[in-house]
């Protein structure tokens, strides 16, 4: 069946596996969400007086805002230069300032 | 679209990989070809005429662009937007293009910042090249600057604005006013600190808005030449090993430097002057290739340069034994002398043997005397720089520097539309199907020294030169002239020869050896002997070529393979320069000789003209190198052709009489 080389076809097998297997995923998460559901309640009152402690796992770390890293660089207000007025132009000193062209102590261009 | 393809190639593949080796035949039956485009008249044909080993694909199209840098891409979609049926044949997907690294800005007399007129910049251009450029040829780039970036700007590219809203362009490059005596000039636009970026996205972008056909990851083996005509190119799939010929009336080249034949350069990996070898197989001459642009300070391995303020605030650079040695060359400027006395110093140290690290290549450059928050006011970021790509911390510890290459001006010799010109008989004759631009080619704008921002000017401006001319010069749909049927069973035969080669010397080796010894004799301090004894050497490593191993017999995805071709491709442009250097006996622009430190025109410019007897064309050298290799001896012949110096137009542009080039 792999000789005929017509698009059609190997699309339709391949939208029928996808589908597929994104029903099966889905399936399986509603079931999942729901025994959690069944558990939390089953619990009692006498969890819920303290909050629930989750662990710094991968999933847990985006709870907590992450501090902005802080570029050498920084941006203009409005990213327009202050001195020479230029709109979008690089963030910084003047790249140009030593005769060459200038970026984080890198030159790419003279 | 793009699922209807990916479908269809993960299906081939599996089909694919049960079959060992296969007749040309048989493949035709069972595997899907991953490039067949939906609803287009697919007009590829399989064929055993030159391999019974490797299945060979037959294309056919209006016009092939070898390389999807800034040039490639514009000359890609503008042969697209004149109606040819266009194919971009590239090594690597365009957006990872070496262009994208320039981050420098591009040169155009707009005229937003003062009153700016384009003769200006023709002037400073053909000084800067000191006078090898071709005056034609920088007359139309700098006429065309203009319309240039505003048609980049119409594309989308976001340059940064004035208040006005007008292109903000600011001071760089050598730019002067009124024929270098106006002072200043600001011509050089950006978009923030990523220009060779966002050119290549814009680009890319508005390409895929035209119907090109992008092959990519394919390397191109050869050109297709028939009784002195270009019919097309030979590329290799790299995704799976077959091999594609393509057919057509034009062919454009612009697969960019050879940065990586030195040791220490800022070129990626893969700039390996392709194109640049491949018209060298074909017979034809490569012009200017000794003109190789050096940095001072590029920092050891990583190949990033150290930019000049460094220097200026109050960096030194010094050698193995403590010394600054730039005193005792420059007593007067010391660190802050010109670049290329900078440059020479250190070389010259370094081959006495007062270089440091344990193969004693390269110098320091210290910075930890000077006040840490001084350093990081006046160069924020340096030490994330030094961090990553030279490991030391700036404060403590000085970092490794060496001359570095960072532009090749000598390529493909072509005329001012982008036509590839071989020289015979005394005139310029057409190559027929030939076009080249970009840094692999040799319009010649950049002569013997490029001036900052004016490379992408040059990419944009050629790249639509090509298209343009090929526009005019032939429709969409012309009928091909016939082709041998075996054409290009040479180059398919090389390739098997190196997947299958075991000799004694592997081919990072060899590399290296070519490397280091360019690097050594080739490089900013020339003179003489020493070039002399590089060009031994380097005859002696292009003959260990035969003694190459490989290791990957595979087919699919060889990087072993493609670097093989890849350093072979390298192998010819370093001799073509050693071999251009070694008999160039005067000093001009980029190439600076110890022993003949003047240049030799065919007047004595410093003086008044009244009285001089001009010298003839065999004994000044105020013109080009044409270098030819015999592919199987290696041997360099090497022919001369005079520099251009009308301009296209002298009512409108006179051109620029030689004189002494002093800033």
């Amino acid at each position: 069946m792999f000789f005929c080389g017509q698009q059609p076809l190997n699309m339709f097998f391949l939208r029928v596996w996808v589908s597929a297997s994104k029903q099966a995923v889905s399936r399986k998460l509603s079931v999942e969400s729901v025994l959690t559901g069944c558990s939390r309640a089953a619990s009692g009152l006498a969890a819920d007086k303290e909050p629930l402690k989750k662990a710094k796992t991968p999933q847990g770390r985006f709870d907590v805002p992450e501090e902005k890293s802080k570029d050498v660089l920084e941006k203009f207000p409005d990213n327009i230069n202050p001195v020479t007025k230029e709109k979008g132009g690089p963030r910084g000193p003047e790249p140009t300032r030593y005769g060459d062209w200038e970026r984080r102590g890198r030159c790419v261009d003279f | 679209m793009a699922s209807v393809r990916a479908a269809s190639r993960l299906l081939s593949r599996r089909a694919i990989s049960n079959i060992k080796a296969v007749p040309a035949a048989a493949v035709q039956n069972s595997r899907n070809f991953h490039f067949s485009i939906y609803g287009k008249k697919n007009n590829a044909k399989v064929s055993d005429d030159i391999s019974t080993q490797y299945p060979v694909v037959d294309h056919e199209f209006d016009a092939v662009v070898v390389g999807a840098g800034g040039a490639g891409l514009r000359a890609a979609f503008g042969l697209s937007e004149a109606g040819f049926n266009t194919a971009c044949v590239t090594k690597l997907f365009p957006t990872r293009s070496h262009t994208v690294a320039a981050q420098g800005g591009i040169n155009a007399a707009l005229g937003n910042m003062e009153d700016d007129d384009w003769r200006w910049h023709f002037y400073d251009t053909v000084k800067g090249s000191d006078w090898l450029g071709d005056q034609d040829a920088i007359h139309y780039m700098t006429e065309q600057a203009p319309a240039a970036v505003v048609e980049l700007e119409n594309f989308g590219m976001p340059f940064s604005r004035t208040e006005d809203g007008k292109i903000y362009q600011r001071a760089f490059g050598g730019q002067s006013l009124k024929y270098g005596k106006g002072g200043q000039a600001h011509r050089c636009c950006c978009v923030a600190d990523r220009t060779g970026h966002s050119l290549l996205h814009t680009l890319y972008g508005r390409s895929l808005r035209y119907d090109t056909s992008y092959f990519v990851e394919y390397f191109a083996l050869d050109l297709l030449m028939e009784d002195g005509q270009c019919k097309g190119v030979i590329a290799l799939c790299m995704e799976d090993g077959s091999i594609h010929r393509f057919r057509s009336q034009n062919t454009v080249i612009a697969t960019g430097g050879y940065g990586r034949t030195y040791f220490s350069c800022t070129s990626a990996h893969t700039s390996t002057g392709d194109g640049n070898a491949m018209v060298t197989r074909a017979g034809l001459p490569c012009q200017d290739l000794e003109f190789v642009q050096f940095h001072p300070t590029g920092i050891y391995g990583a190949g990033c340069l150290i930019t000049e303020g460094c220097r200026g605030e109050g960096g030194i650079l010094i050698n193995s034994e403590g010394e600054r040695f730039m005193e005792r060359y420059a007593p007067n400027a010391k660190d802050l002398a010109s670049r290329d006395v900078v440059s020479r110093s250190m070389t010259i140290e370094i081959r006495e043997g007062r270089g440091v690290g344990p193969e004693k290549d390269h110098v320091y450059l210290q910075l930890h005397h000077l006040p840490p928050q001084q350093l990081a006011a006046r160069l924020p970021g340096i030490s994330e720089t030094a961090m990553i790509f030279a490991g030391v911390d700036v404060t403590k510890e000085p970092i490794p520097v060496l001359p570095t290459v960072h532009y090749n001006m000598g390529g493909i010799p072509t005329n001012y539309k982008g036509q590839v010109i071989d020289y015979t008989d005394g005139k310029d004759r057409v190559v027929p199907g030939l076009y080249a631009c970009g840094e692999a080619a040799c319009a010649s704008v950049h002569g013997a020294n490029r001036l900052g921002a004016n490379s992408l000017l040059d990419l944009v401006v050629f790249g639509r030169a090509c298209a343009l001319t090929i526009a005019s010069e032939h429709k969409p749909g012309e009928k091909l002239s016939p082709l041998k049927p075996n054409a290009g069973e040479e180059s398919v035969a090389n390739m098997d020869k190196l997947r299958f080669a075991n000799g004694s010397l592997r081919t990072s080796e060899i590399r290296l050896n070519m490397q280091k010894t360019m690097q050594n004799h080739a490089a900013v301090f020339r003179t003489g002997s020493v070039l002399k004894e590089g060009c031994d050497k380097m005859d002696d490593i292009y003959q260990t070529l035969d003694q190459i191993k490989t290791f990957d017999r595979g087919i699919v995805w060889n990087t072993d393979l493609v670097e093989s071709l890849e350093l072979q491709n390298l192998m010819l442009n370093a001799v073509q320069t050693i071999h251009s250097a070694e008999q160039r006996k005067e000093s001009r622009g980029a190439h600076a000789r110890e022993d003949f430190k003047v240049r030799v025109d065919e007047f004595d410019y410093s003086k008044p003209l009244q009285g001089q007897e001009k010298k003839p064309f065999e004994q000044h050298w105020r013109k080009h190198t044409l270098s030819y290799v015999d592919r199987k001896t290696g041997k360099v012949t090497l022919k001369y052709r005079p520099v251009i110096d009308r301009s296209l137009d002298e009512e409108d542009c006179a051109h620029v009489p030689p004189a002494i080039r002093s800033y």
